[in-house]
């Protein structure tokens, strides 16, 4: 079922925090507490360094791609508060916009579906999460602040994808796509914000995990009827919530693992769940006839369980 | 021991422990107290300003309290005075000492911690004092030859020895008995060295920077680097964790109100962290003990900490990152676990110390990650629908040749049931179908087999109303009454006797297996296989037994085959066979629970067809939609839009497909090929789109940029008129040779062009350049 390809050597001096392989799987960036970014050339199964990154002060908590059609952007998050953008032009990837707004620990960024334009949010621990528009007019980028999105701080968010699945669909007029995000934090919630306006509102408070939701992703809509999210928490439950209409909110617990659940992450089609917890296991997990959730295939790295914990003194 | 404080006045700049721990001096510029640390609380003992002779000697940069003698405090004061106050006396007398030695502001006082009565100061004149704080004057004056002097600090290895660091980046180590120069020098840092601190135990200097770099220095002979410490912000003071040699505690000058204790073995993130100021922390002081420290800080507090209460950043970050790629490939990267075998993780862990001891906290350092490349069996499918998306065809052929083809690309790529649904969609819209709508194909799936009970009903209605399909009816109906059976393509053909039974055994077998997702051979059965000759009764009989057969297996079974098989009986329809033969056909839909009366009033109708007048069309085009949807769900929007596209125009019979849906499909279709780099193919769909919101996807980011045919710079006005070289000798028409302002049509070929309706005119009666330089132009 499941074959290791190879181990990617990737010279990090500390711990990865975050993996992605851009749009097109020809690339993956890499970023670690060592405070740096790396990305790599892995077409044809190779893997080649093509660039470090630095520019952070503090560890590198989470990369996105941003869609090809913006330009090779990346961004990125970090302890030390920011959240850059970089771009690569002519080869050369260099800080495109820094962003220094937030008060704490940056966890989380994402970029908006394409249709949405080139938005980026971010989550971070002071409990805010942003929301970053660019301007093509005036080449500049538009901050909108959610204010205490989560108590203690935001982990994780994802966007809604663009192609609303609703039917209600007013002949020819031009759509309004409603921008949706949805969060998890240290408070335990998962929200779900819409644009409204020039504001963003809370829609839905979903409350089931016990304690702190480490990741959320909002599943891809491609060929999909109905919205579902993801989620998964330090109380070692993945849960599948689902909606028809943005209002009302389904959740089951898709499983509960031995260890805490730390990503969560949809394939292209929306149709698989990866996820990977604190046993250094990755597991894929499709839907099956009954609409329940079925482990498919496990991915263990077979170098024995973690050990030691860190909050020992 | 727990977490309190108590508010003061105003900011507090600094603070200093006495000999055994017990009492604090804090010091600001509106603050001078001494305070019992009790259990729970902190107790006033003095207010020092609470004298009536104020001063600016009383605002405080910076406290030492004398290791030797309890009762004598320093401070350094803001107005450049280094004063000595001794606690036992009371009033203006306890201020015993008042150093007006510096020309500015001092910054940095520290006792000697084995000397009794030494001190020593340093100011912002760049200047250095060592004094005996029995004399009236300085002892000894140290110049920096630097502007500012940061910090000084005693050596606790070397007793003469004391370390300044300064705004210039630069460490000095002076000899106090050498105050003519210093012993050593080096640059630490490219920007000014805020705060300095012996270790312990080590001859290690670690030295704090606006760098935003902590470094340790070895200084046992020639100063090395031995470690850096990377933080978010300038760092103001830095303090070694007593009975933890790796471990430093920091404060920053700006930006972050925690106080962080690093390893410095792990330079990057925080061992544990205290967010408890509101503002910046100005000082730190261990109270003998690892696990108790004090800390003042510009919000006004001063504040005990317990280790216990800390926040480990490290223990909250993600120690994973996933990620799927578009082929199906899981990037795993996780951490390396601390235990695993030490001597293959030393060569990834730079300053790797051997001689670990075996609690946690000693492995905090030992952090890493392996970045594993797995494939799995979910890889098949991208490389299937690259394959797919490529062999498709999606125009300029006929329909059921476009349907035929593609299910044989379906089958090839091991997809039968797409195959499946590909000739289904043949069969209900291919244009045999509509050139000769009674012999179209019959649809012989072997779905057919699995679902019987819709076909009477079908039948009876069609019986009598379809009236493309009267004719047919009629005259077949006239000609085989009974015994026609109407499955295959060709009616007439009615000799095949295969046994029914056996059919629907064989349907059932094949329709198990592919639902087991064996998809070894090809479950269309042949059109002649299906035609069966049967007697009316037996029919039903059978009809019965097979029916509960296959509710039997439906309930085990999800509903995509009968589904499309649903499809089936359109074809039927058009066939219009006399209802006997319907049980024959295997009709769909199996989860009905109306069917078997329906079938035997299907029977009934077959004796009595013309007493059937009501007429109700059946439409395939809802089974064709769930059919779609049922693939758009499953994540195959491929199949979905594929379909669509090659409908044509037949898609106008989908009336239950909304357009936002089709819309949908098409645009996942159109990202999904995006992602694979199929953008020929991606063009080929937005170009037979019907749907306004993808077609106009084509007029979006094409541009086309003209520069100036002599200077080559870009056109910035016009595309007549070069604002560089003012010519507009590139813009000529090559027939008039005016000036082209408006549209200017040129050949790809070679280039030239001019006037629209000059190129259009000379084309018509020409078929070279009008330039003459020879070029067979097309103008289309």
């Amino acid at each position: 079922m499941v074959s290791i390809l190879n181990t990617i050597d990737t010279g990090h001096e500390d711990m990865i925090h975050d993996a992605e392989v851009d749009y097109y799987g020809l690339r993956l960036a890499t970023c670690s507490s060592d405070n740096s970014i790396k990305i790599y050339d892995i077409k044809n199964g190779a893997h080649m360094l093509l660039e470090d990154l630095k520019g952070h002060f503090g560890p590198v908590w989470q990369i996105a791609w941003g869609h090809p059609k913006f330009g090779n952007l990346l961004a990125s998050c970090s302890y030390d508060r920011k959240v850059i953008i970089w771009k690569e032009q002519q080869g050369k990837w260099s800080k495109y916009y820094e962003y220094a707004n937030h008060d704490s620990s940056v966890n989380s960024v994402q970029f908006a579906p394409p249709a949405y334009g080139l938005i980026l949010a971010c989550g971070s621990s002071d409990g805010c999460i942003s929301v970053l528009t660019y301007q093509s007019e005036t080449n500049t980028w538009e901050a909108k602040k959610i204010q205490n999105a989560h108590a203690i701080g935001c982990n994780a968010i994802s966007w809604s994808p663009s192609i609303t699945p609703e039917p209600a669909f007013d002949n020819h007029q031009p759509q309004t796509l409603t921008k949706r995000l949805v969060s998890g934090g240290c408070d335990n919630l998962v929200k779900i914000w819409r644009e409204d306006g020039d504001r963003w509102v809370e829609e839905s408070k979903l409350e089931v995990h016990s304690d702190w939701v480490r990741d959320v992703a909002w599943a891809p809509s491609i060929g999909l009827s109905r919205h579902i999210i993801a989620s998964c928490s330090q109380d070692r439950r993945v849960i599948i919530w689902t909606s028809e209409d943005c209002q009302t909110w389904n959740s089951s617990v898709m499983h509960t693992f031995d260890d805490v659940v730390w990503n969560v992450s949809w394939s292209l089609n929306g149709n698989i769940l990866a996820v990977s917890g604190g046993d250094n296991k990755v597991t894929l997990w499709k839907q099956n006839l009954e609409g329940n959730w079925q482990c498919i295939s496990d991915v263990v790295k077979g170098q024995g369980q973690i050990s030691g914990d860190q909050r020992a003194l | 021991m727990g977490t309190f404080s108590v508010i003061q006045e105003g900011p507090v700049n600094a603070l200093a422990l006495n000999r055994d721990n017990t009492q604090v001096a804090i010091g600001g510029r509106n603050v001078f107290k001494v305070y019992s640390i009790e259990e729970d609380k902190f107790k006033e003992i003095y207010n020092l300003r609470s004298s009536k002779h104020l001063n600016l000697s009383f605002s405080c940069n910076d406290i030492s309290w004398s290791l030797i003698d309890d009762n004598y405090l320093a401070t350094a004061a803001t107005n450049g005075h280094v004063c000595v106050w001794n606690l036992t006396k009371m009033g203006k007398a306890m201020q015993e000492q008042d150093y007006q030695e510096h020309k500015r502001t001092v910054n940095k006082v520290n006792f000697h911690s084995s000397e009794p009565n030494r001190l020593i100061s340093g100011s912002q004149d760049g200047t250095m004092k060592y004094f005996d704080i029995r004399g009236k004057t300085s002892v000894a004056t140290f110049v920096s030859n630097t502007e500012s002097v940061r910090d000084v600090q005693f050596s606790p290895h070397m007793p003469h020895m004391f370390a300044a660091v300064s705004e210039n980046g630069s460490v000095q180590l002076w000899d106090v008995r050498r105050p003519d120069k210093c012993q050593q020098q080096f640059t630490a840092h490219s920007g000014p060295v805020f705060a300095c601190d012996w270790h312990p135990e080590m001859t290690w200097l670690a030295t704090a920077s606006r760098d935003k770099t902590i470094k340790v220095w070895d200084l046992t002979s020639k100063p090395t680097l031995e470690y850096t410490i990377h933080t978010i912000a300038s760092i103001g003071h830095v303090k070694w964790r007593p009975q933890r040699k790796y471990h430093i505690a920091s404060c920053a000058l700006v930006v972050d109100c925690s106080i962080n204790i690093w390893d410095v073995r792990r330079p990057f993130i925080p061992f544990a962290a205290f967010n408890e100021h509101k503002d910046v922390a100005t000082g730190v002081a261990w109270r003998g003990d690892p696990q108790v420290f004090l800390s003042t800080s510009r919000d006004c507090t001063l504040l005990q900490h317990a280790f216990r209460d800390a926040s480990r950043p490290a223990s909250k970050a993600n120690p994973q990152g996933m990620s799927l790629n578009n082929t199906g490939e899981v990037l795993y990267a996780c951490r390396v676990p601390a235990n695993t075998n030490l001597s293959k993780m030393s060569g990834l862990i730079r300053k790797y110390s051997t001689s670990t001891m075996n609690n946690s906290s000693d492995q905090f350092h030992l952090a890493s990650s392996v970045m594993h490349h797995f494939q799995t069996t979910l890889s098949q499918e991208p490389k299937c629908f690259y394959s797919l998306a490529l062999n498709y065809v999606l125009s300029g052929r006929s329909l059921t040749e476009m349907c035929e083809h593609n299910a044989t690309v379906a089958k090839e790529h091991g997809k039968s049931y797409i195959a499946t649904v590909w000739r289904i969609v043949k069969t209900m819209y291919g244009e045999e179908y509509i050139q000769n709508s009674f012999n179209s194909h019959g649809c012989k799936n072997n779905e057919d087999t699995v679902s019987h009970t819709n076909i009477p009903a079908g039948n009876l209605a069609l019986a009598s109303l379809d009236h493309s399909t009267d004719n047919e009816r009629q005259s077949r109906g006239g000609d085989t009454p009974a015994a026609q059976c109407s499955g295959g393509d060709d009616e007439t053909e009615t000799e095949d006797q295969v046994d029914h039974g056996l059919l629907y055994n064989n349907g059932f077998t094949s329709y198990s297996n592919f639902r087991l997702g064996l998809p070894r051979g090809d479950f269309y059965f042949g059109d002649n296989e299906l035609d069966i000759e049967l007697d009316g009764l037996n029919t039903v009989a059978d009809f019965k037994s097979s029916f509960r057969n296959s509710q039997q297996l439906g309930e085990q079974q999800d509903w995509t085959l009968p589904n499309e098989a649903f499809n089936i009986r359109h074809e039927i329809q058009n066939h219009s066979p006399p209802p006997e033969q319907f049980p024959n056909q295997n009709s769909p839909d199996i989860n009905d629970d109306a069917p078997i009366a329906v079938e035997d009033s299907a029977a009934q109708g077959v004796l009595t067809v013309s007493n059937i007048p009501e007429r109700c069309v059946w439409d395939p085009s809802s089974i064709v939609i769930s059919a779609l949807k049922y693939h758009a769900m499953l994540g195959d929007v491929q199949t979905a839009a594929c379909m669509l596209l090659v409908m044509g125009d037949q898609r106008r019979l989908l009336t239950g497909l909304d357009e936002a849906t089709q819309e949908h499909w098409l645009l996942g279709y159109i990202e999904l090929l995006g992602r694979y780099r199929l953008w020929n193919i991606a063009a080929q769909v937005i170009k037979l789109s019907w749907l306004p919101n993808v077609t106009q996807l084509n007029q979006q980011s094409t541009r086309i940029n003209t520069n100036c045919g002599k200077c080559s710079k870009p056109l910035q006005r016009a595309g007549w008129l070069c604002d560089r070289c003012h010519t507009s000798e590139y813009a000529l028409c090559s027939v008039c040779h005016q000036v082209v302002k408006g549209l200017y049509a040129w050949c790809q070929g070679c280039s030239h062009g001019g006037h629209l309706a000059h190129m259009m005119k000379w084309m018509s009666l020409n078929k070279t350049c009008p330039t003459g330089c020879g070029h067979s132009c097309e103008y289309s």
